[in-house]
């Protein structure tokens, strides 16, 4: 299928906080509630629409376990968008926030959006995690905040979508530079050079190479 | 004596079987010849040849007893020695003195204390995986017929998954607010409802799993526990605690605790992330597997490569856990008799993953990136016997259909 756009994402956080849960209720709209161990990446695809664009999303999911941290980080570096999760009835995977981000941040690309999800909102009775803290977190280190239940898929959607907005938004602004795969943006093989919403910015500002596409 | 023709393929296998460990010395290049067309279900067999392939029994038949008794004896002082609460009566009786000798928050890194809450760290992760360990089959949720006495017995004290319990509630309940004053919620938490934890007396058979891994990890310091370990002792696990002989049944836990330590010292580099681009680690099983597909089908290989469709994105679990995770049970089993009869240890496992990669031929040169990773991710049912035959002709041999 033709698509104007293809985004990387990357899914990271603790083991156990619910990151392939999110996956199979955004691709495949169902939930697993005793799901296989992730060892190494598991992947899945699906297709959005911004702004009237067809836009395609590739999401690596990743396993949480320090031992395979070396492995997730060379997923950062062709990522778009990354989903931040921790479980919002345990509190240490809350703790581990900043070691997650400092790791993100140090090996993906500076325009990287990362949303941050506290997971498991159905289970409100076992919180761990008000909200408010979340939110507070979100806001020092610049992220972008949801409350999320993989289980009954509460702002699952919107969670990818909204990531997929800003990640687009950047494009139209023109600090993507999207000739560059390393950033985690493809441009479809069926957008032509001279479409409206694809290349517009990227002679705009930030001095990103102008010019043709593939 | 019946004519070989008349006796059914299966008779006759077994009869094979037969002969080959009713001797009083076993030769094991005999057993391994066998094993590799596979070891049939019955008669407690596939126990038996994968203790003997896996090193833990000796081939003389005659020091099976003085070895068996020798190494349960020592897995029940790992128990009774690596299982502690601290601050808990001696042996003899005592009452350790906490205030003085050791206490919660002793900082001393020898204290118990210590020791203990690091412990129940690595414990979390260990009960997290154990409980979601082959979800399609009930058997690691029910109950075992040969629950450990001395720690089902002493109400609960020394149930590990209780100790993972208490921490959570510990360290997430009691909140800050402002200068010293501390609120404590009291809420409990509820376990996961299928795979709660049997009445006192009785244990699961995902807690003696996770009693394994905790003494491995206890035992390996260097390495600990790691993900996926849970994935490799689970069938080794499965088939001793159903071996017909309630001989042997009984001491499932121990004897799968020894053959999981000898087969983790064979495939231990996959594990430790520092040997990743290690001879034996995982980067060079990867790399080996590239080039068989490379050698043996130009075409797929070529697909692959054009679309930067890398191994590390299917391969690396499927070497990591021999398999574990992409086919049913049943069938991991008959795929570990090949492997853990390969004579040159695991180089049978790429062969497989090749033949696994070559069977999807025409669905990959058809396939984009997104439609290819899936489908090695998420790799077809199909007959276990036609991915072997394919990966034995690989390996320049023919297998024997069972």
């Amino acid at each position: 299928m033709s698509y104007a756009y293809l985004f990387k994402y990357i899914i990271i956080g603790d083991t156990g906080v619910g990151k392939s849960c999110l996956l199979l209720q955004f691709t495949d709209k169902r939930f697993q509630p005793v799901h296989d161990l992730t060892i190494g990446v598991e992947f899945g695809a699906r297709m959005i629409t911004i702004d009237g664009k067809q836009i395609k999303l590739q999401i690596w999911d990743t396993a949480g376990q320090e031992a395979f941290r070396s492995i997730t980080r060379s997923y950062y570096r062709g990522a778009a968008g990354a989903l931040l999760v921790y479980d919002i009835t345990r509190r240490e995977t809350f703790n581990h926030l900043t070691t997650w981000l400092e790791d993100a941040r140090q090996h993906s690309n500076s325009n990287m959006v990362i949303m941050l999800i506290g997971n498991k909102s159905d289970l409100d009775s076992r919180r761990e995690v008000r909200r408010e803290e979340g939110e507070a977190f979100a806001r020092e280190h610049g992220l972008v905040f949801m409350e999320t239940s993989a289980k009954t898929a509460a702002n699952v959607e919107e969670a990818f979508i909204n990531t997929a907005k800003e990640i687009y938004e950047k494009i139209q602004e023109g600090v993507f530079d999207i000739n560059n795969e390393a950033n985690g943006i493809k441009i479809g093989p069926q957008h032509s050079p001279t479409s409206p919403g694809g290349l517009a910015g990227n002679g705009g500002q930030g001095g990103a190479q102008g010019g043709g596409c593939c | 004596m019946p004519h070989a023709g008349t006796m059914s393929i299966l008779r006759k296998r077994l009869h094979d079987f037969d002969d080959v460990l009713n001797g009083e010395e076993i030769d094991i290049t005999s057993l391994k010849r066998l094993c590799f067309h596979g070891v049939p279900d019955e008669g407690g067999l596939r126990p038996l040849c994968w203790k003997l392939l896996l090193n833990y029994l000796p081939s003389t038949r005659a020091s099976w007893s003085e070895t068996l008794s020798r190494k349960r004896e020592l897995y029940k002082t790992f128990i009774d020695d690596l299982i502690v609460m601290p601050g808990e009566a001696d042996v003899d009786g005592e009452r350790v003195d906490v205030t003085l000798q050791d206490h919660p928050l002793n900082l001393n890194p020898d204290s118990k204390w210590q020791t203990f809450f690091k412990d129940n760290e690595v414990l979390l992760q260990i009960d997290k995986d154990v409980r979601r360990l082959c979800p399609d089959i009930s058997f690691f949720q029910q109950g075992t017929d040969y629950p450990c006495k001395a720690i089902v017995n002493v109400s609960g004290s020394k149930r590990l998954h209780r100790r993972v319990q208490h921490t959570v509630l510990r360290s997430a309940n009691v909140e800050r607010k402002g200068l010293g004053i501390t609120k404590i919620a009291v809420s409990v938490r509820k376990a996961v409802e299928d795979y709660a934890p049997l009445a006192e007396g009785g244990e699961a058979h995902w807690e003696v799993l996770e009693r394994i891994l905790f003494l491995y990890a206890k035992l390996n310091p260097g390495q600990g526990y790691v993900q996926g370990m849970n994935e490799i002792v689970g069938p080794i696990y499965h088939a001793f605690a159903c071996d017909p002989d309630h001989q042997w049944r009984e001491h499932a836990e121990a004897d799968t605790f020894f053959c999981f330590t000898n087969l983790m010292a064979e495939i231990r580099d996959f594990f430790i992330k520092s040997l990743d681009e290690a001879e034996f680690g995982i980067n060079s099983m990867m790399s080996k597997l590239t080039r068989q597909v490379k050698v043996n089908d130009h075409e797929v290989w070529l697909r692959l490569h054009q679309q930067e469709l890398c191994p590390q994105y299917y391969s690396f679990r499927w070497l990591t856990l021999l398999l574990s995770q992409e086919f049913p049970l049943p069938d991991v089993m008959r795929i570990w008799d090949s492997l853990f009869a390969d004579e040159n240890r695991f180089s049978f496992l790429i062969h497989i993953c090749c033949a696994m990669i070559l069977l999807l031929r025409d669905q990959l040169l058809a396939g984009d990136f997104a439609t290819n990773v899936k489908l090695l991710q998420n790799f077809p049912s199909m007959d276990i016997q036609i991915v072997l035959s394919k990966a034995a002709a690989l390996a320049g041999k023919t297998l024997n259909s069972s």
